[in-house]
């Protein structure tokens, strides 16, 4: 397979950068236009709304944001939510890492099927997924029954951080195993081979050669997947107890509830920058040296 | 011709002064012949099998008015207020919960005209100056018959004391404040919803925290009844219509109906509404006695029509909440004080669903 990807690739004259930037400089603008508008218009202009509410409602100021980091609950909650976040993307990676790397070294029918038993779960709405995870891991639902059939004493899942991160990350390991494969079928497992040759043991050369290839892989997946869990809302409702409660059920209360839209606003922004910190905290890590990885 | 013409215009100034007749007494139920043809009224309500009972209770309004019924939901105030601000309301009657009409009074909602609506045979104290009850329910205290063979609880007092009542507890906690568990809450510690204070949420809320931290906070009718039906809590603090459909499907939970509380869904029209006459006709309508039959049948609500005998099973009887006995044992929330005191108590709310 991973011949075959190679010596296409050699055949297919290259198409350089210069020539992409006349192409663009060109006509290229209007092919992505209306997806620039859709985001100015759907994206853009409410978070500008937003931001502009939690500055001008009830009055201009400050004062949202004052409350929002006066109140104890508020920054408890906003720590939980990243540390939920980091734990569900920690959770998808461990368990999509080996399975994305699997699809890349199976025959195309099998992999078809790893295929499908990812995308399945899309095809199901997220509120009937969730509720099928209260079953499972309700106090007598049936991994608990289990657990007791062969004599344990039960483990509480349900309304627990953990139940909550098992639900989230059920929901958002595709995004996780995508990214993953289509970085990881690029990698020429020949060079697996050439470590192993050159006297490398199967850890080393999977430590050195393999999971660097994989890098931009991992970040691409971890990003996505941290950030969407961010945003979580109906799964850990549904799976969480109060101690698991996350900054988009304290957004909708102040905006549905209360409509508090200052308040609200206040606590998107906050939770928006205090993401954009986060990532160009590690933005570093994502530039890895490419010395071993280089492919020309 | 000449004559054909008088009579005419003496049969329309009949049909006028009929119609303005009408309008003067209006009659729950009824509505004149054709009186809204050409017009159209958009009823919003929260959906499923609640809003498809509450269309076929609007059939005959429908049918008889000419009128063309638009259907949208599911209610949420700040989208009425977006409609509101933006001077463009699209929705003309809305069924909301117990608090907004209260809330948003004269702000969001308009004061009705109650000479055009008859509400002579609405329940007592459910009318607001800019609401009639949609329908009724309860919340109710629901316990697991197996768990309390020969002492159940009788009463909230029962519900948050662990001690002599062994047992984990399971409440609503779907994010909006519920007032109602605070004051059943405040029941239990020995305080009156009369006369509740600012200090007594903090009373209440401590006798939350009291039930200690494997307390269950359902966040939807359809997780409390999943709690009943799985056994997975021993008493519940529950919507009647969720309790009912759990007990139907086998759960072994029988209510404890002292100090149950009387909720409803409110009906209500949006200020800037383009046509306010219609709108309480169709309110009217809605709160007549065969619509309000329809009503209970098809979504097991309790009807606000004194009169209304639905037929329904024995099961839905028994959740059925206006019989003389169970509405003796009712209390009805202190809706003035939420009112006053409603973002304080949510703060409050928040922060113990929040785990703080």
């Amino acid at each position: 397979m991973a011949t075959r990807a190679i010596d296409s690739r050699d055949t297919v004259p290259a198409v350089t950068a210069d020539d992409r930037r006349r192409w663009f400089r060109g006509q290229a603008f209007w092919l992505v236009a209306p997806a620039l508008l859709l985001l100015v218009i759907c994206l853009g202009l409410p978070l500008a709304i937003v931001t502009l509410r939690s500055f001008s409602e009830p009055r201009w100021g400050w004062q949202n944001y004052a409350w929002f980091f006066g109140t104890p609950v508020n920054l408890t909650v906003l720590q939980r939510t990243f540390a939920i976040s980091a734990w569900v993307t920690l959770v998808c990676l461990v368990a999509g890492y080996p399975y994305a790397y699997v699809m890349t070294a199976v025959g195309p029918k099998l992999r078809l099927i790893l295929i499908l038993c990812v995308l399945v779960p899309f095809w199901v709405s997220g509120v009937v997924r969730t509720l099928a995870w209260v079953i499972l891991l309700q106090d007598s639902g049936v991994i608990n029954s289990v657990i007791r059939a062969v004599g344990l004493s039960p483990v509480k899942l349900i309304r627990t951080q953990t139940g909550v991160v098992i639900g989230m990350a059920q929901v958002l390991l595709p995004f996780m195993i995508l990214p993953l494969y289509s970085v990881m079928k690029t990698i020429d497992l020949r060079l697996m081979q050439a470590a192993r040759s050159l006297g490398a043991s199967p850890a080393r050369a999977f430590a050195q050669v393999y999971l660097p290839l994989s890098l931009p892989g991992v970040y691409a997946g971890a990003i996505i997947v941290f950030i969407l869990a961010l945003g979580f809302y109906i799964t850990p409702a549904l799976l969480g107890g109060p101690r698991s409660t996350m900054l988009s059920t304290l957004i909708q209360n102040q905006v549905l509830s209360l409509l508090n839209w200052g308040r609200g606003g206040a606590m998107g922004v906050v939770l928006l920058i205090a993401t954009f910190v986060l990532l160009a905290l590690a933005a570093p890590l994502s530039r890895q040296p490419h010395k071993t990885g280089s492919r020309r | 011709m000449k004559t054909n013409i008088g009579q005419m215009a003496a049969l329309g100034l009949l049909m006028v002064t009929t119609a303005a007749l009408a309008q003067s007494k209006p009659v729950a139920g009824e509505v004149a012949e054709g009186s809204l043809k050409g017009k159209t009224l958009t009823f919003v309500s929260y959906g499923g099998i609640y809003q498809d009972g509450q269309i076929a209770a609007l059939k005959e309004f429908v049918d008889k008015s000419g009128v063309t019924l638009l259907s949208d939901g599911p209610t949420e105030i700040s989208k009425l207020q977006a409609q509101v601000e933006s001077g463009n309301v699209t929705w003309d009657v809305v069924d909301t919960g117990d608090f907004p009409p209260y809330v948003y009074c004269g702000k969001l909602f308009q004061k009705l005209d109650f000479s055009k609506i008859d509400t002579s045979n609405i329940p007592e104290g459910q009318i607001s100056e800019c609401s009639v009850p949609a329908m009724n329910y309860g919340v109710v205290l629901m316990y697991n018959t197996e768990k309390y063979k020969d002492n159940p609880p009788k009463s909230w007092k029962d519900f948050f004391d662990i001690e002599k009542f062994p047992g984990s507890r399971a409440l609503e906690g779907s994010g909006d404040l519920s007032g109602g568990m605070i004051e059943q809450a405040l029941l239990a510690a020995g305080g009156s919803v009369e006369n509740m204070t600012v200090a007594d949420i903090d009373k209440a809320i401590e006798k939350v925290r009291s039930l200690g931290p494997d307390t269950i906070f359902w966040k939807t009718g359809a997780d409390s009844q999943q709690l009943a039906e799985s056994g997975e809590a021993d008493m519940i603090a529950m919507w009647t219509g969720r309790a009912m459909t759990a007990v139907k499907n086998g759960a072994k939970y029988t209510p404890a109906w002292q100090d149950w509380l009387v909720v409803m869904d409110q009906m209500t029209i949006p200020m800037g509404v383009k046509d306010p006459d219609a709108a309480h006709a169709l309110i009217n309508a809605y709160v007549g006695k065969s619509a309000q039959e329809i009503l209970a049948k098809t979504t097991s609500y309790t009807p606000i029509h004194k009169d209304a005998k639905p037929e329904v099973d024995e099961i839905t009887a028994a959740f059925m909440t206006n019989t003389p006995d169970k509405l003796k044992l009712g209390y009805q929330q202190n809706i003035k004080f939420w009112v006053e005191n409603f973002e304080v108590a949510n703060e409050k709310w928040n922060a113990l669903m929040a785990g703080n």
